[in-house]
């Protein structure tokens, strides 16, 4: 009885065929695929055919034949239904029933709707418990991504990324050189880390694994949680172009604000070339300002300079275009595709510049029980990036250093002239600083990466119940790149050469060129079996048996050279001296071998059992062998009851535990040598001297004895959804805590060492995260979708070594970010004030207050809590959505700050209107002949008028300082705010696309930062991207905002 | 690892230290210079405002300790091992020089628990007298050994930046200096001891001239550094090369007793004409825009013990033990000695009459007073270190009642600085404990205030 049925398959939601969904013969293999018109035929021989339809996105439908031989039908979107499948780990995927742990998916849609460049940013606001940031508004800068709080003290606390199976890198250039050398870019250049390469154009969709229940099948370096990444692949069906086109203005976002009360000067005395604004009252009069060049002044009001500091900045662009194709049949697949982004930040000129050329092939193909999949991606980058934080001295100058000097009463965008009389090297107004401008037009940094990534996949099918897998990933990156400062000294006898009025002589700046390359590879191959079995009819068991091998390192090498002798000329060999040299390479293995099984019962009950055996090569031969298991289970209390009355569509609970064991950085085993370059703090001593070398200890002792990290993580869950899906409910609980932490731990240096490499201690993360989602209108016409993620996450450091009370993190000056027992990691910790017993400040006998023996706390990195919430509504084809990120708590250190007070530009320095005070309510020490401390007497030492600066700096006010300079970091920004429009079907037909949509977007348009906080977004660094990058930022550029349109078709 | 390696790199630690940022410090309060009124890098020195975290504390004990002494220590094992006592010799003194050098800074620091990585972490403090007894033990021990035995080659020879001649020296010569240098530092530690232990100081000082002990007839230091980044003299590299002389002033106290004496070294030290345009010490937030800056080169040597310091030293036992004979002639040298070292001489400074007589006539105060004066004003330079512990050790140059700004101000005396923190008349004669320290090592002693003398101080 051979026939053929025909029909059409449209969406439930917007009655738009849907091409590509798969049409099967259910129990056999005869299956095709929908055309562009959604419209199929396939053949029957038996009125007993079911027809079994399945499209990834939407819930599948089996639909029996009969006697029809039309069946349309419409399937529903799969989002929110029991049967929703996820990526879980190792690339398996599985329904999300039977998972005991959280797991948070984010489809391609919701990561570009604002078409971010890079993933991070598409997910900020999104999730529950990950908190990310985006530490510059350089373009192309770097991600922080944390899942459920920072758990490693001083090693890596960024998750792992993993494309389609396989993991891949995401170091950040600059990082890998030793320490102080001139290829140690951290603090100074921010190229972007390398997850931040993947296009997120080219993602299907997104796994969050938080948990170490859900990430330790992925073993060593998934403690800190898991971002699956799943790749946009080819269909069957009809050849299929989609194209989308973004175009975006770039604008500087926060800016400090400066007081406008006080002019140019230091001191109250009216110093020309002074960098600050310690002068004379504004009084808008007419009057010279800057240097005297050929014996004229300008002139201008003296006054303020309006949204001076805006305005030093320019509108950046970003384009961001993709072009894909895809297609294919029921036995291959292909997709290519090309992506572009060229973004020119906000720096005037093309100084601040992230080009990147993304190319996507991929493929697969099947004969008879044998499928491949291969997928090859290679990713060019070419970025420009200005420095941050402090220069070398005396061989360069960094833009945002010098933008904070200059007084409140000069326009900072007139510099931009920077060849002008007045305004070049000779004429700069400040012997003491340097035109902003002229270090980012001629000096700069250039980093260009060619990196490939991809794998190559092979299955066999064994028989119906087993099959094999054999997964090859590759990860190759080669960066060069290139930081250049210019030659440049004042003319003697010129105002910035000594010409001034206070004879000040600009330290010249002796130029210096700097050639990096940095090689990263990565390859893992895997062997996988899996199976799935019906055990009885209530009894199904699923799983994998696997074997691991990982192979990864670096090889970095830098050279550079100062003092140029021709200026302009970066090459080095151009200089007297003799160029440097510093190189580091590693390379670490790891065997694993890992088994998971999941035992369902009755469809309501699961239980996976998995555990995992690592060997690696950077463990003493002794402890390189462990072993972590893990166990998770959920029940559907929906299934087991029936709850519909209660109008519960989905109740499910969830518990699990697990633990991550993790290694070590390579060669942290065996004590090494280093060549010697004495550290003197603003200049160093450099072997080879007088033809002799010279090699040191390293200041790092290491540790034959190490043994594996181990996290142990215990999470409750529940699952709810009311009301036919309408409201949902996710809720999690964990405790994770890590023990035995590898890391080099200050040492007291009278050991002989700086550091020691230690097992130590714990750190506990506990932390609740919810996710409330709800679609509170639903009709044809209109809908309105909202979700509201909130995460509580409380560190604790519960133990360090060898009786330690805290150890330093990072530092600035006299402030720490320390680790200390009972409390957050990283407290923030700087010099206070000492009080008297009643609480009266003391002040020493120049007027100024007393410091405390200790350092205080001013409070901790860690926030309070973080919420999102997004909103999207639609009407018809329009929908207009937006995200809200709220972090709420925490103190960071600004460096910008302290220089902002330390020149007399921020507004607080304008305590009692800068007249001479004596500090309120203080007193002095009366001390006996013994030196005793025996009383206190009032204070009668005043801090002059002309001294009140110094009440703003850490040499005299050292005690008070720190106060205006570490600040709350509490901020809340509209991530996110788009608007489209989509074409309905029939006129995007005409046009010959089967979608087309436009959509008017903004990211980061409004952040709201609470009254302490004048200065800077909290959340920039260039402090790095890690543990260390909390502890505030020094001297970094301020953050953006877009606008943009972006076009998107699917022919 | 081999001693050819390790020696070098722990030999250029210690000088990087002890001539570089230390001798920054020592010498703003050996009142050499003070903090420019244009700058602010060195305020919290000149306001005697020392915190424990301040990079000048903190960076110096941390590299003395696990730059240069775990380096010795380990270039030591290997010299005994294979009975290398002429190198043992040259680390044991660079050891005994860099512990030295710290228990002066801070009167106690770990000695007999240091450097145990294996066993002890947190390393017990021994007071400074334990300390120095320790120290010349183990500078005892290392004469006793046959050092003259063997030789060495070329290329070893250089990596002794000491007394190598960049490879060119001959071995005999070598060693006869560095047992020299051996002396003379147990001679600087005996005299460090004079008020505190006078008596075993006096036994120690006999003992080296009974045993016809012979000292430095030539400086000990590092002549190797040229105009290069990186390569130059530390101080040079700290100040000059990297802040670009910014922070540095001609202080008053300095300048004026140039000036009172016409003192010819004026030019050499500031490149200005006497009388130096210079800042009152301490005074920099009014300061002076036209002082002149210390002239220290990239190209300066870096001495651990100067020519002239040995003299000073030797006419100073003379005078404490010997009844004085052979002291004015010692002092006649050491002046002229310090003289030579910036290309001058004192010609009529020192013969009858000249301003810096040798008071042959005068108490036994007056004559330490002048040759201690006169060895403060030779190290001027990346040698101020020793300029500031000799103060504190002698009292001089003496404190003045007045700030300098006085009338009655005597030029030459310390004056305490007008932004001082400790109160009036309370300098700074130690450092505080690094946090380094501290903040990893329980058994830091309590804190004294930096005014307190160390144990040797007068």
């Amino acid at each position: 009885q051979n026939r053929t049925i025909t029909g059409t398959v449209k969406g439930k939601e917007d009655g738009l065929p849907i091409p590509g969904v798969s049409v099967k013969l259910k129990g056999t293999s005869t299956g095709v695929a929908t055309g562009t018109d959604g419209r199929y035929a396939i053949r029957i021989s038996s009125a007993n055919a079911i027809l079994e339809f399945s499209s990834v996105g939407y819930a599948p439908q089996s639909v029996a034949v009969a006697s029809k031989d039309v069946i349309d039908i419409s399937l529903g979107t799969d989002a929110k239904t029991l049967g929703e499948v996820v990526v879980t780990a190792l690339g398996v995927s599985r329904a999300k029933k039977t998972l005991g742990y959280s797991s948070t998916q984010v489809s391609a849609e919701e990561i570009n709707r604002a078409s971010p460049t890079n993933l991070a940013s598409g997910l900020q606001g999104k999730v529950a418990g990950v908190d990310i940031s985006t530490t510059s508004g350089q373009p192309g800068g770097s991600s922080k991504v944390i899942l459920r709080g920072f758990s490693s003290i001083s090693g890596n606390n960024q998750p792992l990324y993993v494309i389609d199976g396989v993991p891949v890198n995401n170091t950040r250039p600059g990082g890998a050189a030793v320490v102080n050398s001139i290829g140690d870019l951290t603090d100074n250049y921010d190229f972007g880390n390398a997850a931040n390469d993947i296009n997120p154009n080219e993602i299907e969709s997104v796994s969050i694994l938080k948990g170490a229940a859900a990430s330790s099948l992925y073993g060593s370096r998934a403690s800190n949680g898991v971002i699956i990444i799943t790749t946009k692949k080819g269909k069957a069906g009809a050849f299929k172009v989609d194209f989308s086109s973004s175009a975006a203005l770039t604008k500087v976002s926060i800016v400090p604000d400066l007081q406008d009360q006080y002019g140019q000067g230091f001191s109250r005395a009216n110093n020309i070339a002074e960098n600050g604004s310690w002068g004379a009252k504004l009084d808008g009069q007419m009057r010279p300002w800057g240097s005297e060049v050929d014996g004229v002044r300008q002139y201008r009001p003296f006054s303020a300079v309006k949204n001076n500091f805006k305005d030093a900045f320019d509108t950046g662009k970003e384009f961001n275009n993709n072009l894909s194709f895809s297609g294919g049949n029921e036995v291959s697949t292909f997709r290519f595709s090309y992506g572009n982004v060229y973004s020119n930040g906000i720096l005037p000129g093309a100084n601040d510049t992230y080009k990147r050329n993304t190319i996507g092939l991929s493929g697969s193909t099947k004969y008879k029980a044998i499928s491949l999949n291969a997928s090859v991606n290679y990713v060019g980058k070419n970025t420009r990036a200005p420095r941050t934080g402090t220069p070398k001295s005396g061989v360069g100058t960094t833009f945002y250093e010098d933008i904070l000097q200059i007084p409140v009463d000069f326009p900072i965008r007139a510099f931009e002239d920077y060849k002008n009389k007045y305004y070049n090297v000779d004429g700069y107004f400040s012997a003491y600083s340097q035109n902003p401008y002229y270090s980012i037009y001629e000096n700069g940094a250039t980093f260009k990466s060619d990196r490939v990534y991809g794998n190559i996949d092979a299955k066999f099918k064994a028989s119906d119940w087993l099959s094999f897998q054999f997964q090859q990933g590759y990860d190759i990156n080669n960066i060069v790149d290139k930081i250049w400062d210019a030659k440049s000294a004042a003319t003697p006898g010129s105002w910035a050469g000594g010409g001034n009025d206070e004879g000040a002589v600009r330290k010249p700046n002796v130029g210096d060129v700097v050639e990096g390359s940095e090689k990263y590879f990565e390859f893992d191959s895997k062997l996988n079996a899996l199976f799935n079995k019906k055990i009885s009819t209530d009894i199904d068991v699923n799983g994998l048996v696997g074997f691991n091998f990982n192979d990864r390192g670096s090889r970095v090498l830098y050279t550079g050279v100062e003092d140029l002798a021709i200026p302009g000329f970066y090459h080095i060999e151009n200089s007297p001296n003799n160029p440097t040299s510093t190189q580091s390479s590693t390379q670490r293995r790891l065997f694993g071998l890992y088994a998971s099984a999941t035992i369902g019962f009755k469809n309501y009950a699961f239980l996976t059992l998995n555990a995992r055996n690592d060997w690696s090569s950077t463990l003493p031969v002794q402890q390189r062998s462990y072993f972590y298991p893990g166990a998770n289970f959920s029940l559907l209390l929906s299934e087991v009851y029936d709850l519909k009355s209660a109008n519960i569509s989905l109740f499910k609970i969830r518990a699990a535990y697990g633990k991550t064991g993790s290694d070590t950085n390579p060669y942290s085993i065996y004590n090494t040598l280093t060549k010697a370059n004495i550290n003197m703090g603003y200049a160093q001593i450099n072997f080879p001297i007088d033809g002799v070398s010279g090699y040191t200890i390293s200041n790092t002792l290491n540790n034959s004895n190490l043994r594996p990290e181990i996290s142990t993580e215990t999470e409750f869950g529940a699952e709810l959804k009311f009301f036919n899906n309408r409201l949902g409910l996710d809720i999690s609980y964990y405790n994770r805590v890590t023990n035995d932490q590898i890391l080099p731990v200050a040492s007291a240096p009278s050991i002989g060492y700086n550091f020691r490499v230690v097992n130590f201690g714990k750190v506990r993360n506990r932390g609740v995260e919810i996710a409330l989602s709800g679609t509170p209108i639903k009709t044809k016409d209109i809908s309105w979708d909202i979700m509201y993620t909130f995460t509580r996450n409380r560190n604790v450091v519960l133990a360090l070594p060898d009786g330690l009370n805290k150890v330093v993190l990072k530092s600035a000056f006299d402030a720490q970010l320390v680790a200390r027992v009972g409390q957050p990691l990283g407290v923030i910790e700087a010099p206070v004030a000492k009080y008297d017993p009643q609480g009266r400040i003391v002040v020493s006998a120049n007027g100024f207050p007393l410091q405390a023996n200790d350092l205080g706390a001013y409070g901790n990195s860690q926030r309070d809590f973080i919420m999102g919430l997004n909103n999207n509504f639609r009407y018809k084809e329009f929908s207009l959505g937006f995200a809200i990120d709220y972090k709420k708590g925490g103190v960071f250190y600004s460096g910008s700050a302290d220089l902002l007070n330390f020149v007399g530009n921020s507004a607080n320095t304008l305590f009692n209107d800068r007249r001479t005070f004596i500090v309120p309510n203080s007193v002095v020490e009366v001390k006996n002949n013994a030196g005793q401390v025996i009383g206190y007497a009032e204070n009668t030492k005043a801090i002059t008028e002309s001294n009140v600066f110094a009440y703003y700096y850490t040499d005299l006010a050292r005690a008070i300082a720190y106060k205006s300079r570490i600040i709350d970091k509490t901020f809340i920004k509209l991530r996110e705010v788009t608007l489209s429009y989509t074409l309905p079907g029939k006129i995007a037909k005409k046009i010959g696309a089967e979608r087309a949509s436009v959509t008017l977007y903004g990211r980061n348009l409004f952040t709201w930062l609470p009254k302490e906080n004048r200065i800077i977004d909290p959340e920039v660094s260039n402090l790095g991207n890690d543990l260390a990058s909390e502890f505030g930022e020094f001297r970094s550029g301020p953050s953006t905002k877009n606008y943009g349109l972006s076009l998107n078709v699917t022919f | 690892a081999t001693v050819e390696v390790l020696f070098p790199a722990a030999v250029m630690s210690t000088v990087a230290m002890s001539n570089g940022e230390l001798a920054i410090v020592c010498g703003l309060w050996a009142q050499f210079w003070t903090q420019s009124n244009g700058a602010s890098q060195y305020r919290t020195i000149d306001a005697y405002s020392l915190s424990n975290s301040a990079p000048y504390i903190n960076t110096p004990y941390a590299e003395l300790y696990s730059g240069a002494l775990n380096d010795y220590q380990l270039a030591a094992q290997k010299a005994v091992t294979a009975n290398d006592w002429s190198y043992n010799l040259m680390i044991t003194v660079m050891r005994a020089y860099t512990f030295e050098v710290l228990v002066d800074l801070f009167d106690r620091v770990p000695y007999t628990e240091a450097l145990q990585s294996a066993t002890i972490l947190q390393p017990k403090f021994d007071d400074g007298y334990t300390v120095y007894k320790g120290l010349i033990a183990e500078i005892d021990a290392a004469l006793s050994k046959d050092f003259r035995k063997g030789s060495h080659s070329a290329s070893q020879i250089k990596t002794d930046f000491v007394f190598g001649g960049h490879g060119n020296a001959n071995f005999a010569d070598q060693m006869d200096n560095w047992e020299k240098f051996a002396n003379t530092l147990k001679l600087k530690m005996y005299l460090r001891m004079v008020n505190a232990k006078p008596s075993e100081a006096e036994a120690g000082i006999r003992g080296l001239y009974q045993k016809g002990a012979q000292f430095l007839n030539l400086g000990a230091g590092l002549n190797v550094f040229v105009d290069a980044p990186d390569k130059g003299n530390p101080f040079f590299e700290f100040e000059g090369r990297r802040l670009n002389f910014n922070n540095l002033r001609a202080s008053y106290t300095l300048t004026s007793w140039l000036s009172k004496n016409s003192d010819p070294r004026a030019s050499a030290f500031f490149g200005a004409a006497n009388p130096v345009p210079s800042i009152h010490q301490g005074d920099y937030l009014i300061g002076n825009n036209a002082a002149a800056t210390p002239v220290i080169k990239a190209t300066d040597p870096a001495w651990l013990i100067s020519e002239a310091e040995s003299y000073f030293m030797q006419a100073e036992a003379l005078e404490r033990y010997f009844g004085g004979a052979g002291a004015k002639a010692l002092y006649d040298k050491a002046v002229t000695t310090a003289f030579a070292q910036v290309g001058l001489a004192p010609g009529a400074l020192i013969t009858a009459g000249g301003a810096y007589e040798y008071p042959s006539s005068g108490t036994l105060d007056q004559k330490i007073e002048a040759i201690i004066v006169q060895k403060w004003a030779s190290l001027f330079g990346s040698h101020a270190l020793e300029a500031f512990f000799e103060q504190n050790r002698t009292g001089y140059p003496k404190i003045s009642p007045v700030y300098s700004k006085d009338p009655a101000y005597v030029p030459g005396q310390l004056v305490y600085s007008p932004n001082g923190a400790t109160g009036a008349g309370n300098f700074p004669r130690r450092f505080v404990f690094p946090d380094v320290e501290k903040s990893r090592n329980t058994n830091t002693p309590a804190e004294a205030p930096i005014y307190t003398k160390v144990w040797w101080g007068k």
